[in-house]
């Protein structure tokens, strides 16, 4: 109630973008702009967060080879063990907790599942108007994916 | 004062942290900036070595807890303001489980054990 005015706002900047999530993510919270930036400020973090694009919850392991492969250039049945490795430790010991801070997604250490979290429909919502510029292959490769 | 040889490794007996307890080095990596791999698998490739498991089996606590590795990789090893690599000089040390990590700016990881001499 400390809020007056300000949660029901939300539901008017969601364009139609958001609206084919709505039924796999949980209810947006509000969110400042900063953690969207910090969210998306590493390639990693946005490859990450392109996958939810796809499905709202991944295996750590299938995570990475999606990653892995986009970084690469190279299909997903390529990756190398070492590629993955590099990809996969990296996200469990810096971008997945970072993410789990920042409430864009929620990780389940033992089956080592990923969710998206409350906050992944503005990180989604972000990295669609940062479509018109995307600044490297990999990511035009990784916004290609999720159009099919 | 630490003692180079000729490769540039730093022996492992300048450490002294610690009143009581000894920290040899008991594992280290260096990174390449411009190879496949960052510096989070070069550190836990340091630390798996030191536990003896692989890389990927080093779990629980993550190194998130200790430290932000992408945003040490960026500040010793990112572009520079003129577009070279930079020049500056420095170690990040932090704790993770028992060890005591050195991330050094010419690349090197180190990882130390704790000993404690009475002990032996």
């Amino acid at each position: 109630m400390g809020m007056d005015g300000e949660p029901d706002s939300s539901e008017e900047v969601t364009s139609d973008v958001s609206e084919s999530f709505e039924t796999q993510l949980p209810p947006s919270d509000i969110l400042e702009i900063e953690p969207v930036y910090e969210a998306l400020g590493h390639p990693r973090r946005r490859y990450l967060c392109y996958t939810l694009f796809e499905g709202a919850e991944w295996s750590l392991s299938d995570l990475a080879t999606k990653v892995a492969a986009w970084e690469n250039d190279v299909p997903e049945h390529a990756v190398s063990e070492d590629q993955h490795e590099d990809v996969y430790v990296s996200l469990y010991h810096a971008h997945v907790p970072k993410l789990v801070d920042e409430g864009v997604i929620t990780f389940d250490e033992a089956t080592e599942t990923i969710t998206a979290g409350e906050h992944a429909e503005q990180v989604l919502i972000a990295l669609e108007g940062m479509g018109a510029s995307p600044d490297s292959n990999q990511e035009t490769h990784a916004r290609g994916e999720m159009d099919e | 004062m630490s003692k180079r040889t000729d490769d540039g490794i730093v022996d492992a007996d300048d450490q002294a942290s610690g009143a009581d307890t000894h920290w040899p080095q008991v594992a280290q990596r260096h990174y390449e900036p411009d190879e496949q791999g960052g510096l989070t698998t070069t550190i836990v490739s340091a630390i798996a070595e030191a536990e003896g498991v692989s890389p990927s089996e080093v779990k629980s606590p993550p190194l998130y807890d200790s430290v932000d590795v992408p945003a040490i990789e960026e500040a010793f090893f990112g572009p520079g303001a003129s577009g070279g690599s930079r020049q500056g000089v420095g170690t990040v040390e932090f704790r993770y489980t028992d060890y005591l990590v050195k991330v050094r700016s010419d690349g090197w990881t180190q990882v130390y054990e704790p000993t404690e001499p009475d002990l032996r």
